[in-house]
């Protein structure tokens, strides 16, 4: 425990004996990666981003950057005990305004594999009912301590009135329709790590269901076609709508991608094939006529899926409804990475609490 | 009492009610404009409109004061003191107070505020349309205009039942006064964030579509119709109109000759939707070659960060080619009138989420800089920039003025004109705002043309302490 290079200080002889011994990585190159058995701050890697909370910021080398971070923390979860503690003695709190359990204990699990010291609080989903502003409870939260503030909100933009006013770092967990940026990046992850060279660029990726409603399909627009996917997004006309703008503003931008109510064309020779969620509540809404409707027009089947190119990926960010957008065999098929993306989410929240935490306070 | 002297030779007069333009003087004496003088050939050298212009004072026919009931916002004091730094000499207040103005008595407390404030600046008012503006029962329409209001209004929202507003578009038009209509389709915009559009669909907010205005436009122009042959002195006032498709409706219904006016706002003509997403660029710098929106992620033209609260508004700010659309209404004269609708929030009501932010923008202060600014991009001549803003709204109004249905620079009547540095810039700052509104998304920029005196009614309203 105490022949090993600790340039941060960090290694503290006397600390708990459950904090597992700093190992260097194996395996990970040395060169223009993260070590992570470093404190964040004590080592330069050209993060430059406070908060994280949208993924339009993100130039292709911040993708990069947290790709291989990733990596590094994945090999931190294959250790016997998957912990270092970069994020020791670092408060981070997780304040969710919607309700969610796969994604916040992803960012919990996240935080503890680092150290962290971690408060959940359950939010009601309206600051309005409540009685406390969104500002206020954020306010109240630095004043207890937090350095970090994980917040998941039903509202498009919240994280933003949330890091006007946190001196610390905001990390987005979804907010409303707008973004959501780690599953973004767990979803690319998760293709450049099965996809064959490694790449998702000139890769077909579909995009398939409910796409207006879908913070996560505004984040994987930005991330994939940054990565040079040709992604396309496919629906009912209903809830791809302003996409098909969207599109032709993104061609003349050079990041393009396509848009189409034919499942047939969207699938044909796809890499990848993302499913998206379904609400009920798009029935009472009127956008869609019933959910079988939807199911036999659009959901993800085996004979949909063969039209996709042999071993095409299947992901769907959770949680699942099977039988609707997904059938049952396909999402726990041979070709399916649904699993996958949920120990890469980890990774990448933990790659991502790393490289803000490197970020000086405001 | 006596009122001010004012001697400024050698500026650039704008006097839409004579429809001149040019070098000239003013004699300003005991408040009395005494003298109007037009300079030519030799004496006229060296004077353009660049410099310092005098121009009637401003009249704005959607004003609110918040007063009574939200006068952490605005009240009348304030609220008149803004005006008069925008310019603005009458002012024209909306009834959505609480209690809503539907009955004589809340408008004598107004004018009551008006009166202590000391103000010299002109406050009219709208009435209600319908009780407690809920759209159910007619309001004391005989009774307020007895007592003098200019018009009758449930801004805010519009009169919701197509029949309640064919009788109202009746009865007031007995009275001889118009509708004035807030359209929107509420149907359509249940939940909605801000403008339809590309910048909607990237930043995730439930979007308010084009066609809400537009058919609640063709709505109150489809009643008045029906109603003229009833009734010939019918008349209706669409205001803060934001969208070429319900100005294309009403250009169609004026050269119908059916008697249609409508007004927009500064920041519909200058701001966009892309605003919300953190761009910091008028409607004319955000179009292409042929009109097309630009888009400001691939431009790199976002400045500040996105949802600021201060861009909420109703009817909410468009995508560029509606903007541009309402400069060129205003330029063929389908829009009649610039019109502000100041509305001014407590802070605390727009330190909230973006949808869940009060609407509105304070910006009686920054509507001749916006307009300035659209004059400067060569999109609009000054002169009917002027126009807009003084001889089009006092038509609407009429009698019912002080300004009497005009409002020139006329001689031997109490001065009511603002004195204008074009060839200086201001910053605005919430503190250099008089309102207590501070929610302006142009807080921190620079906008061209100081106020530097505003007379109302042969006093000194405003007048620059900024020695720069």
């Amino acid at each position: 425990m105490t022949d090993v290079a600790d340039p941060a200080g960090m290694a503290d002889p006397s600390a708990d004996v459950s904090v597992p011994a700093i190992v260097p990585a194996v395996g990970v190159p040395s060169v223009g990666v993260p070590s992570v058995d470093v404190a964040p701050e004590a080592q330069a890697v050209g993060w430059r981003h406070r908060h994280l909370l949208d993924v339009d910021g993100l130039s292709a080398d911040d993708l990069d950057l947290v790709m291989r971070t990733a990596d590094a923390m994945r090999e931190v979860l294959a250790r016997p005990i998957a912990k270092v503690p970069a994020l020791r003695g670092r408060n981070v709190t997780i304040l969710f305004y919607e309700a969610s359990t796969r994604t916040r204990v992803s960012f919990e699990m996240a935080a503890k594999n680092l150290t962290a010291d971690v408060t959940n609080i359950a939010a009601s989903t309206s600051s309005v009912t409540k009685g406390e502003s969104l500002v206020d409870t954020v306010r109240t939260i630095e004043a207890l301590g937090a350095q970090m503030l994980i917040m998941r909100h039903s509202a498009s933009g919240a994280p933003y009135l949330a890091a006007e006013t946190f001196g610390g770092s905001v990390l987005n967990a979804g907010d409303g329709w707008h973004a959501h940026p780690t599953q973004a990046l767990l979803d690319l992850y998760t293709m450049r790590a099965r996809l064959p060279g490694g790449s998702v660029a000139g890769r077909k990726v579909v995009i398939l269901g409910d796409v207006l409603h879908s913070r996560v399909a505004r984040s994987n627009i930005w991330s994939l076609t940054a990565a040079g996917a040709d992604l396309w997004l496919c629906g009912p006309p209903t809830l791809l709508r302003g996409f098909e703008a969207w599109a032709g503003r993104g061609a003349a931008a050079g990041r393009q991608f396509t848009v189409t109510s034919d499942v047939g064309a969207a699938l044909r020779d796809a890499d990848v094939v993302m499913a998206l969620r379904i609400q009920r509540e798009r029935m009472a809404s009127g956008l869609l006529p019933s959910l079988r409707e939807y199911a036999a027009r659009y959901g993800l089947t085996a004979e949909r899926l063969a039209g996709a190119k042999p071993g095409a990926l299947v992901m769907h960010p959770g949680p699942m409804n099977e039988g609707v957008e997904i059938a049952a065999d396909v999402a726990a098929g041979a070709q399916s990475v649904i699993t996958e993306q949920v120990t890469n989410g980890v990774a990448i929240r933990m790659a991502l609490l790393y490289l803000l935490a490197g970020v000086p306070r405001a | 009492m006596s009122g001010p002297d004012l001697d400024l030779s050698r500026v650039w007069l704008v006097d839409p009610a004579s429809g001149r333009e040019g070098p000239g003087e003013i004699v300003v004496t005991d408040g009395i404009l005494e003298a109007v003088t037009w300079l030519e050939g030799a004496d006229a050298d060296g004077i353009d409109d660049q410099g310092v212009i005098v121009v009637p004072g401003f009249i704005d026919l959607h004003t609110h004061l918040r007063e009574p009931g939200n006068e952490d916002a605005e009240t009348v004091a304030t609220g008149l003191a803004a005006a008069a730094h925008g310019g603005f000499t009458t002012v024209v207040a909306m009834p959505n107070t609480a209690p809503a103005l539907d009955e004589p008595s809340v408008l004598g407390r107004i004018l009551g505020a008006a009166a202590s404030s000391g103000s010299p600046v002109e406050l009219l008012a709208n009435g209600a349309v319908t009780v407690g503006r809920a759209g159910e029962t007619l309001a004391a329409l005989g009774e307020l205009a007895d007592a003098g209001v200019v018009g009758f209004s449930d801004d805010g929202s519009p009169v919701r039942s197509a029949s309640i507003l064919r009788n109202a578009l009746a009865y007031a038009g007995a009275l001889g006064l118009p509708i004035v209509d807030h359209p929107e389709d509420v149907t359509q915009t249940a939940g909605a964030e801000m403008g339809d559009g590309v910048v909607a669909t990237v930043l995730g907010l439930r979007g308010w579509p084009v066609a809400a205005e537009a058919t609640s436009v063709a709505r109150a122009i489809a009643m008045l119709a029906e109603v003229l042959p009833d009734v010939p002195g019918a008349r209706l006032h669409l205001t803060h109109v934001s969208t070429g498709e319900s100005l294309a409706l009403i250009r169609l219904a004026k050269a119908r000759g059916w008697p249609v006016t409508c007004d927009i706002t500064p920041h519909h003509l200058a701001l966009t939707d892309e605003w919300v997403a953190g761009a910091r660029r008028f409607a004319w710098d955000a179009v292409d070659a042929d009109g097309v929106a630009r888009d400001p992620w691939a431009d790199g033209a976002l400045l500040a960060a996105p949802y600021a609260a201060s861009t909420r508004v109703n009817p909410p700010l468009r995508c560029a080619e509606d903007a541009m659309a309402c400069l060129a209404a205003l330029r063929d004269g389908t829009a009649d009138a610039i019109a502000t609708d100041h509305a001014p929030h407590a802070a605390v009501d727009k330190a909230v989420e973006f949808g869940e932010a009060a609407n509105g923008i304070s910006g009686i202060e920054t509507a001749i800089g916006l307009v300035l600014a659209a004059v400067d991009a060569g999109e609009l001549p000054l002169a009917r920039a002027i126009a807009a803003l003084t001889t089009g709204p006092a038509l609407i109004l009429g009698s019912r003025s002080r300004r009497g249905g005009a409002a020139g620079l006329v001689e031997g009547a109490p001065a009511d004109l603002v004195v204008i540095d074009r060839s200086a810039s201001w910053t605005v700052t919430a503190a250099g705002l008089a309102s207590r509104g501070k929610n302006s998304p142009l807080l921190g920029m620079d906008l061209p043309g100081r106020v530097l005196v505003t007379l109302a009614g042969g006093r000194i309203a405003y007048e620059s302490t900024d020695p720069g």
